[in-house]
């Protein structure tokens, strides 16, 4: 079979020392960035990239994939252990990875999102293998219509994730869609929110909000409490998951996997849809939805897989056509470029080795991630039993060092601490964060693209309902609200899934 | 101003001369730092964390790249025009430099605070359509353009990026009306003209060739005044029918107003020699770019061009943040 | 526990809501609406600043019938303490180098706590600082200098 000769190729390209030590040193080095806030695989891997001219393509290539999803899996352990995201798809994860946390089973949250991790990855390198260039055709017929319903139906999630007051949370999506909206304006340049300062017309880093309100805004919160109350207290239970955390997790990993390679292969849409999109589905798939938010494992599992095929499958365009889905992807296309390879179609071709190589690697990659984070588990969790007096300083430091870095500039620094005092108010006014943040990241690409497609159609609003798979999302979006809204078609369907 | 002010005056104004040659001779003697006024990832982190990296080994001390990314490069350029000209600060500029001060409110003066260094390298865009686009030449295209004015869409790396303006420059000189669809980033651009939702973008060699080669896109001409060595059968857009027409992308090294001539002349010396490392030359050639030489006065003679060129474009083409 | 309009968790929460929401149209009034069909850079942010204030208005009225209270106590050092730090981090970054600036941060948060031990605080300042210059001086590479001259 082609396929098995050309991945037993691939793996003979990965498996030689070189590419192992590159690959390791990748993993390694993406779970450390992962794992410290504000640090991402961009900036890491924008500064490491001269050093990767020496060591050839494939070699180079390895490592910087390692690092990018070596990310993945270090951005959970700091949404699980500290309620901190520091990546937009670790949002998701910090719901109820948390709770977990705090009920003493941080080992079993960190132990499924680790495994779900791995088992999404896997299938994303086999998607890769196997279907990549069609894939990769279809994400083509994707046009702005198509994501400006898209993001509706995934902004219908974010009523999903209300804990307690409904129009409150949706109160905090409409407040993080106004935040996403600082910035230059994309179709006519005007600075908008701005006040004259130079320094907000890239808009707000989604990194100063999250440390801002998750870190910062958490910790005057907490010093405010009875010591006693803060943080964690419960004992630490078991470190690894127990059967029937397993067979819970199951199904999420699998649904999970689904959706994320799905968003992955879609170029246009940003990490935290497939994460936000899975935990929609498993909420409302649970036969008891209100264990969701009070450390569900199927809140962890899900989107935890669905956030890693996303992260794997961004590969597939960029990989066949040539064409960057994100930041990170189009410095990986550079790099290529540097190492005098045209990246597109011809790669698969005339450059087996290199291709076949990295979806080889990309294989081993994830399963050293899980030999690598499965034995931390422990470190991490003895972590949790530092007392809080002298883990919060650590985090403020950390994340003031994080953020610092992202563009070397104390306003940012500023506005942090200026989110931190309005986290501290929300919080005590009982508002969720975790919706605010998905407001903020889809507010700007819905915005983005549905007046590009106003523009595109010359102002015919029709066009959302007239492109069929368009018109595919608003009608799934129509039925998500149905479902939502009356209580009384829930019942009956949870029966059914009874 | 009392005479025995001047004289106090002209007289530390000899030290300061006197102490800045001695200092232009073991200059340096700490860590240069190398500012881009761009996050990481772009064409100027590229261009300059090359220099920096070649840099450092010509001038035995580390050069180190600080990213100070944000409003299309003002903010690191702000940053950088306030720093003491000691030749301790360099700073990266492109044609960006040259935009910046017409859409951005600027707190510096894109000439007078900053002393030429060199320029580094240009590079021309390319003007690509899709293939199901029925037109083979600029020609073609201007024509088609003509017929449906208002009906045709380009592509950019959104409102103010350099896609953006060479793409204005082309609508005005060719005389026709085709609506701006900006994206966030060149990425996100060329995807949408592969697959056929916009017509065209000028972009960067780098990034279009390897759809051209691929048959995604079709190359039917170049920005710059000579043909690019890296597509040598596609003419040049002014070849191609718009007469005049020049768009191209430049990068360069700048220091703060002020930082002594003798050490300005060192770092030009320098850069030179790393402008002619055959390591250099074959990043840039990758990039579809070439290195330029220029003197230091010619450079400045340079920017001064560009910032008018740019600037009447801005205002031509009504790009008004 | 008396209940008052002035410990009402959803009265304030509502206003504050009505606030931005106020706030938001206001500012918005700079930039051109346009029209639904054609949008402008102000059609976006009016319409998400006038749900907020009707999320407001519905959250205040539901504040002042439940009376439900803010729940816990708070720290008003706490609250000035731990961004003031945040702030002199970013203030001593570029102009007394990397070790002061985390030095400062390190010290001022850990005041914000009820259970300061200066011994105790001075070593975990130290051990910070060792850690993270470490890590992302030494490992990561990150360009700044330990102390303000390069």
């Amino acid at each position: 079979m082609d396929l098995f000769d050309n991945l037993l190729f691939g793996f003979g390209v990965a498996f030689s020392l070189q590419n192992l030590i590159y690959c390791f040193i990748g993993v390694l080095l993406g779970t450390l960035i992962g794992v410290l806030p504000g640090i991402g695989p961009l900036a890491t891997i924008a500064m490491l990239l001269p050093l990767t001219f020496n060591v050839g393509p494939v070699a180079a290539l390895i490592m910087l994939a390692g690092i990018y999803y070596g990310a993945q899996y270090g951005g959970s352990t700091t949404a699980i252990l500290v309620n901190l995201p520091g990546e937009t798809s670790a949002v998701v994860t910090c719901i109820d990875g948390h709770q977990m946390a705090r009920q003493g089973r941080a080992g079993p949250a960190l132990a499924i999102a680790a495994i779900g991790s791995f088992f999404a990855g896997t299938v994303g390198t086999l998607l890769i293998a196997l279907f990549g260039p069609p894939l990769a055709e279809m994400a083509l017929k994707f046009a702005s219509p198509e994501y400006f319903s898209l993001m509706l139906m995934g902004l219908v999630a974010a009523a999903v994730l209300a804990q307690g007051d409904m129009v409150k949370s949706l109160a905090m999506v409409v407040l993080g869609l106004l935040l996403g909206i600082v910035g230059s304006d994309v179709n006519t340049g005007i600075p908008r929110f701005s006040f004259g300062m130079a320094e907000l017309t890239d808009g707000i880093g989604f990194i100063v909000i999250a440390v801002g309100v998750f870190a910062v805004g958490e910790i005057v919160t907490n010093l405010g409490e009875p010591t006693e109350r803060r943080f964690l207290t419960a004992k630490i239970a078991t470190l690894f998951p127990t059967r029937e955390d397993l067979r819970r997790s199951l199904w999420p990993i699998l649904r999970g996997t689904g959706i994320g390679a799905f968003f992955g292969v879609l170029p246009g849409t940003g990490p935290a849809i497939a994460s936000f999109s899975s935990y929609m589905v498993e909420k409302k798939l649970a036969a008891d939805p209100s264990r969701f938010g009070r450390g569900a494992i199927e809140g962890v599992a899900g989107p935890e897989s669905a956030n890693n095929a996303d992260a794997q499958c961004k590969f597939i365009p960029m990989l066949t056509l040539g064409l960057p889905a994100s930041g990170v992807m189009a410095l990986m296309l550079g790099a290529l470029t540097i190492q005098g390879i045209q990246p597109g179609p011809q790669v698969m071709t005339q450059k087996p080795d290199l291709f076949w190589g990295l979806v080889a690697s990309m294989w081993i990659g994830n399963l050293m991630l899980v030999v690598l984070n499965l034995p931390l588990i422990g470190v991490w969790v003895r972590l949790l039993k530092v007392p809080y007096r002298l883990l919060f300083p650590a985090i403020m430091a950390f994340s003031a060092i994080g953020i610092y870095s992202v563009n070397n500039s104390p306003f940012e620094i500023y506005l942090t601490a200026a989110f931190g005092i309005l986290g501290f108010l929300w919080i005590k006014l009982g508002f969720s964060p975790a919706p605010l943040l998905l407001g903020f990241v889809l507010g700007p690409m819905m915005e983005e693209n549905l007046r590009r497609a106003m523009l595109t159609s010359h102002g015919n609003a029709a066009v959302f309902v007239t492109r069929p798979l368009s018109l595919a999302f608003i009608v799934a979006t129509v039925l998500i609200l149905l479902v939502m809204i009356a209580p009384a078609v829930r019942r009956r369907r949870d029966a059914i899934t009874d | 101003m009392s005479d025995r002010r001047s004289l106090m005056l002209s007289a530390a104004g000899m030290l300061l001369a006197l102490t800045t040659t001695v200092a232009a001779q073991d200059y340096p003697t700490k860590p240069v730092r190398l500012i881009i006024p761009f996050p990481p990832g772009g064409s100027n982190d590229v261009v300059g964390r090359l220099i920096a990296t070649q840099l450092s080994e010509r001038l035995g001390k580390q050069v180190v790249v600080d990213n100070r990314g944000g409003a299309g490069g003002t903010i690191g350029t702000e940053i950088a025009s306030g720093t003491t000209p000691d030749g301790y600060t360099l700073l990266v500029i492109s044609i960006a430099h040259a935009v910046g001060p017409a859409l951005y409110p600027i707190k510096y003066d894109p000439i007078k605070s900053f002393t030429p260094v060199s320029i580094l390298a240009t590079g021309p865009n390319v003007l690509a359509v899709n293939p199901k686009v029925p037109v083979n030449s600029v020609k073609e295209l201007v024509e088609l353009a003509k017929k449906k004015p208002g009906e045709l869409f380009y592509a950019s790396a959104g409102v103010g990026s350099f896609q953006h303006l060479s793409g204005e420059l082309f609508k005005l000189m060719a005389g026709v009306n085709v609506v701006h669809v900006p994206f966030k980033g060149g990425g996100p651009s060329m995807i949408d003209v592969i697959a056929g939702n916009s017509q065209y973008v000028l972009s960067s060699l780098i990034q279009t060739t390897p759809h051209i080669k691929s048959g995604k896109l079709k190359a039917l001409g170049t920005s710059g005044t000579k043909r690019s060595p890296v597509l040598p059968d596609v003419p040049t857009i002014a070849e191609g029918g718009v007469h005049g027409y020049e768009a191209t992308n430049w990068w360069g090294i700048v220091a703060p107003a002020g930082t002594p001539p003798a050490i300005v002349a060192k770092l030009h010396k320098e850069l030179a020699a790393v402008q002619d490392s055959p390591e250099i030359q074959k990043q840039f050639a990758t990039q579809g770019a070439s290195t330029v030489k220029m003197s230091s006065e010619e450079f400045a003679k340079f920017i001064g061009q560009e910032l008018a060129k740019w600037g009447r474009v801005v205002k031509d083409a009504n790009i008004r943040p | 526990m008396k209940l008052t309009i002035y410990g009402s968790r959803d009265f304030w929460a509502g206003l504050m809501l009505i606030g931005f929401g106020v706030l938001a149209v206001l500012i918005a009034r700079d930039y051109p609406f346009g029209t639904t069909l054609r949008m402008g850079p102000g059609y976006f942010p009016s319409v998400l600043g006038g749900l907020l204030i009707l999320g407001g208005l519905w959250v205040v009225v539901k504040g002042l019938r439940s009376g439900e209270q803010i729940e816990g106590s708070w720290s008003l050092r706490a609250l000035i303490v731990v961004p003031l730090s945040l702030v002199l981090f970013g203030f001593l970054m570029e102009r007394a180098g990397f070790i002061p600036a985390l030095a400062v941060l390190i010290l001022g948060s850990a005041a914000a706590g009820t259970e300061f031990n200066f011994v105790e605080v001075a070593l975990l300042t130290l051990f910070l600082v060792a850690l993270c210059v470490v890590v992302f001086i030494w490992g990561l590479g990150l360009p700044y200098p330990l102390f303000a001259e390069f």
